[in-house]
């Protein structure tokens, strides 16, 4: 650093960064990363960054976003300075995603069956079963194990207490992991001295953990292990085809299935072949005409039938919706002490219900310094941020939300933490702050163990200021690095 | 494997085999075009649209055959199925269904190629898009056979590429003899030879012709090569063996199956020992050529039946008794 100007910024990072010390100063992990940037300098960035976006644009990493009417296909911006968590940090994370998982798989058990929760008075009766999301053809059904959710993102946020706050739970079909195993090869690919110089928990065993866990789902040996897909125009379908791939497991859509005497076959050259699990990319709407919506071509008659029967496991379970619903985040905290006896690890975000008339009153009278969701969409579609909003947006949104109150949850604006991220600012490029979340992802086998992924998907705001991170609404991704115990960053090799 | 995804695979080596094609075909004919001045009365375009059985798609787009727009149509206009864009968008839509099939460097090739044709889309440089496009379907098939385990996707992607590559070698034989023939006085001269050595150019023949015949250029014997030869990789001989021996790596399962087998078996049979050559002598080169058209288009039906659109049943009644049925299934595309 003799004159030059520097790479890396701290001026704009919100209260709480996760590289840099309220002073100003670098925290202890990252100090080894600054270095080898400051060394690589805005060139060396620059050229880095290019091989990695063609990288990722070559091997057909993309997503596919709606809003464009030629469904173009885009790479997740991926940027080069990984996310760094230690271990103490992680474990704390760990532990609170798996409480999150097995009281969540207890509640839908219960939800579906005795209702004793309900009965109990922790959750209104009315909030569950007038949920769109509640699925009566699950009502009953005993899935293996009694478990509901086998696969779990749990969107974590970092205020500017610097607590890991939950943001959300994604229990239907959570997507992003590919992203983590890719980045992470691409890491390795561009960056290989970086990665080297810290002690960096592997992520790419994700699909043996997958395929494990989806296999002791059935009983039968060997077990026929399927991944369902709405096809090549969803969104995530790259994600579909690297997990089927990465699992061995065949990649199938509607078209490929038939179910004959309560049996799930897919269509092959030498004929039917028996599926015993099928992991669900689909829709649970869509999954079965005669069950749900009986125009749907993108499923399969009878699965439903055949799941009732025994004869095939389905992850996740459908009717999980009822769980990861906006307004019931409210009462997870409830959830976690009712079923386990335990306090929550993971605090969760204070929640307004638009259903509650107190709560109803405080959000149209504190628009502005909420940010107002639906409870049934997710990506980011629909939301709104108070603070950023134009007073001719909050005057609609205000009638909008008086006029469908239950359809509406807010939350106080969370000040996300920031983290160096490259980017356009002032005219140059550098390492600017910008928002950032993380998604852990979990699976659950049939005995209900519950392994969490080191790492995650932390997505981050491009837009300067911007708090949206969704990757359909021009997001971007980093590596996540959860460094193994005690020698986070090693002391200098050299 | 799933019957979609074998038919995928199918087509992706089709749509490749097709691309290549049409890219071989322009190629020459742009290089006959530039001496035109030796003979510019004859209408070297038209023939190109019969090769690729496209007259009718042409005609409802554009009005005049000529090379502009005949080129323009072949080249990069995605609104019909005949052109080298649309096969490639094609070929690359499949391969993002099997990528789980197909080798990673199959895949990075294709997805490059792709990427690319994007980025040039309309600049006027056309011979050297020709030029990019052959070499790229030689070095895809290249990968094919070097990346590729040798199992049934291999296997499904041969039959799809070699009954592409028949077909096309016996339209551009069609072609020379009834639309580019000139009037009977022009036979054996300049013309005629030039005519013959651009076909013979357009399947990468001309050196194996000189090396095999050495003598000049003599119409029968580049009916042989084309068809009868069982070493030059693009006779109808030499195509229709590699996809006997596809099938034969393909696992049969089912009765119709074993009909498809015997149908190509009795196809290479004809080429291999005489019939094939009695056939041209006796029906002519143009019944003979629609007689190997007619052998193909019924394969190709028995593949699409017994292989993607339909499925095999088998009902076992107690111990001994099995039996299978073939019910056609619907196809949701």
């Amino acid at each position: 650093m003799h004159g030059n100007p520097p790479l890396i910024h701290a001026t704009g990072a919100a209260r709480w960064d996760e590289a840099f010390l309220p002073d100003g100063s670098i925290r202890p992990a990252y100090r080894q990363a600054f270095g080898h940037f400051e060394a690589l300098g805005t060139a060396g960035v620059e050229s880095l960054q290019h091989s990695a976006d063609l990288s990722m644009l070559n091997q057909g990493v993309t997503f596919t976003v709606y809003s464009d009417a030629r469904g173009t296909e885009k790479i997740f911006p991926f940027d080069l300075m990984p996310r760094i968590i230690d271990a103490h940090e992680w474990q704390k994370i760990e532990q609170g995603v798996a409480q999150r998982m097995v009281a969540l798989n207890l509640f839908l058990e219960d939800v579906y069956h005795g209702q004793k929760i309900l009965k109990a008075g922790v959750v209104p009766t009315s909030q569950i079963m007038r949920s769109t999301l509640f699925c009566r053809e699950m009502s009953g059904l005993n899935p293996p194990g009694k478990v509901h959710v086998h696969i779990g993102g749990i969107d974590l946020i970092r205020n500017e207490s610097g607590e890991f706050h939950v943001l959300e739970d994604n229990l239907r079909c959570p997507s992003g992991v590919s992203y983590v195993i890719e980045n992470r090869w691409v890491m390795g690919r561009v960056q290989p001295e970086l990665l080297k110089q810290y002690r960096v928990r592997p992520v790419d065993h994700y699909p043996q953990m997958l395929f494990d866990s989806l296999a002791s789902l059935s009983a039968r040996d060997n077990p026929t292990v399927a991944v369902l897909t709405p096809g090549t125009y969803n969104s995530a379908y790259f994600e579909h085809s690297f997990l089927a791939n990465q699992m061995g497991a065949e990649l199938v859509e509607g078209q490929d299935l038939l179910v004959d005497q309560d049996v799930l076959y897919m269509k092959t050259t030498r004929g039917l072949q028996r599926v015993d699990v099928l992991y669900l990319r689909v829709d649970t709407d869509f999954l079965d005409p005669l069950a749900f919506r009986p125009d749907s071509v993108l499923g399969v008659p009878g699965i439903m039938h055949a799941y009732r029967a025994g004869n095939v496991a389905l992850a996740n379970a459908p009717g999980n919706g009822v769980a990861d619903d906006k307004a019931l985040y409210a009462y997870t905290p409830e959830i976690i002490r009712y079923y386990l006896d335990e306090e929550p690890i993971l605090p969760i975000v204070p929640t307004y219900l638009g259903s509650r008339a107190t709560d109803l009153r405080y959000m149209l009278e504190h628009l502005r310094e909420l940010v107002v969701k639906p409870t049934d969409a997710s990506g980011g579609y629909g939301l709104l941020v108070g603070s950023h909003a134009s007073k001719k947006e909050l005057e609609a949104f205000r009638s909008q939300l008086a006029a469908n109150p239950d359809h509406y949850i807010a939350q106080p604006i969370q000040q996300l933490s920031t983290h160096p991220t490259w980017v356009e600012q002032d005219g140059g490029h550098g390492f600017f702050p910008r928002h950032v979340d993380l998604r852990p992802f979990a699976v659950c086998d049939v005995h209900g163990d519950v392994r969490v992924l080191p790492g995650g998907l932390t997505r981050v705001a491009l837009r300067q200021g911007s708090l949206v991170v969704n990757s359909s609404q021009g997001g971007g991704s980093k590596d996540t690095w959860v460094l193994y115990p005690e020698n986070g960053a090693e002391a200098s090799r050299a | 494997m799933l019957s979609r995804i074998a038919r995928n695979i199918f087509e992706l080596g089709q749509q490749i085999e097709r691309a290549e094609n049409i890219a071989r075909i322009l190629d020459v004919n742009q290089r006959m075009s530039l001496e035109q001045h030796y003979f510019s009365e004859l209408d070297v375009w038209s023939p190109m649209l019969a090769i690729t059985n496209s007259r009718e798609a042409f005609d409802e787009r554009y009005g005049e055959v000529t090379r502009d727009n005949v080129l323009a149509f072949l080249i990069s206009d995605t609104t019909h199925p005949y052109s080298i864009r649309t096969c490639l968008n094609h070929a690359r839509e499949m391969a993002r269904t099997i990528r789980e099939r197909i080798s990673e460097e199959m895949w990075l090739y294709l997805n490059k190629m792709y990427l690319g044709m994007e980025k040039v889309k309309n600049s006027g440089r056309q011979d050297s898009f020709l030029a990019e496009v052959r070499q790229f379907c030689s070095a895809f098939h290249g990968l094919v056979d070097n990346t590729m385990s040798h199992d049934e996707s291999w296997n499904f992607m041969r039959l799809g590429i070699s009954l592409e590559r028949a077909l096309m070698t016996s339209r551009i034989l069609e072609i020379k003899y009834h639309l580019l023939l000139p009037s009977a006085d022009e036979i054996g001269k300049p013309l005629d030879l030039h005519q013959w050595q651009a076909l013979l150019r357009s399947v990468s023949g001309y050196e194996a012709y000189r090396r095999k015949y050495k003598a000049r250029i003599e119409p029968p014997k580049v009916i042989n090569l084309l068809n009868l030869d069982s070493r030059f990789p693009r006779s109808i001989h030499y195509c229709i063996r590699q996809l006997h021996e596809a099938l034969q790596g393909i696992r049969i399962s089912n009765r119709q199956q074993y009909m498809l087998s015997r149908e190509t078996e009795i196809f290479l049979d004809d080429l291999r020992g005489g019939a094939a050559g009695e056939d041209v002598l006796g029906m002519g080169l143009k019944g003979y050529l629609e007689s190997v058209q007619k052998r193909c288009g019924k394969i190709s039906t028995m593949i699409y039946q017994t292989f993607f659109d339909s499925v095999t049943i088998t009902v076992i009644h107690g111990n001994n008794e099995r039996l299978s049925l073939q019910i056609p299934q619907q196809q949701q595309r």
